[in-house]
């Protein structure tokens, strides 16, 4: 036997659950110290002319895309499945497909972006779907399979 | 009275259309193992589009890579 280098895979789902706490933040009350909440999180649609991307750090309504239908700030990501975690990998994906109803997106926008309400709606993620319009019609965003190598947000 | 059917209408920008006086189009944007999107158009006899929606199939989230540093 001998001892192997690694970032342990429990850290990694503990990490998406608030499990660990290394520096020092600012945060909005989770109510409970040992046993806070979850926090509250959204998906917004960004103009194809954007620029969101890995250092993108907090939400914003410059560029989101506007339109009959479209409220700002996007739509409430209603649920998460519970952080989980094979051999080397953790991961979670949203219970339920994002969806915008009878809306009109004249600007084409490419971009979902993903951020916590909660905490001052910090980043979370940017997710990509090739450029797009919608008239008096109706914009989905299916998720993936919440699994290794497909979740929505994966730790590996 | 009259003993006819009514009208199959669908909701455009335009309001409500006959939905036999529209030419309905339909395209996929397969970007495997990225996404997958489906998209269908109505467009009038002029050629306008007057409702078009879109539906994504997210293949595959974003990753990041827990990495730690040698001693």
């Amino acid at each position: 036997m001998s001892n192997t280098q690694a970032m342990a895979t429990s850290f990694k789902k503990e990490l998406f659950n608030g499990e660990h706490q290394f520096g020092s933040p600012t945060l909005v009350s989770r109510t409970s110290l040992t046993a806070p909440t979850a926090d509250s999180f959204k998906a917004a649609l960004y103009l194809a002319t954007a620029t969101l991307n890995k250092s993108t750090t907090v939400y914003s309504a410059t560029n989101e895309v506007s339109g009959t239908g479209y409220t700002a700030g996007g739509v409430a990501i209603g649920a998460w499945n519970a952080p989980a975690s094979n051999a080397d990998s953790a991961y979670t994906t949203p219970t339920a497909s994002f969806a915008w109803t009878t809306v009109t997106l004249a600007t084409a926008f490419d971009c979902c972006f993903i951020y916590n309400d909660t905490q001052n709606d910090k980043a979370v993620s940017v997710h990509t779907f090739g450029s797009q319009t919608v008239t008096a019609g109706n914009f989905t965003l299916t998720m993936p399979a919440n699994a290794v190598g497909t979740a929505l947000l994966q730790i590996t | 009275m009259t003993n006819q059917a009514a009208e199959p209408l669908i909701w455009t920008k335009n309001g409500n259309m006959p939905i036999a006086g529209l030419t309905y189009q339909t395209a996929w944007d397969v970007q495997i193992p990225h996404y997958i999107k489906f998209c269908e158009r109505y467009l009038d006899a002029s050629g306008d589009v007057v409702k078009e929606s879109a539906h994504v199939y997210d293949c595959q989230g974003v990753s990041a890579a827990g990495v730690v540093a040698s001693l």
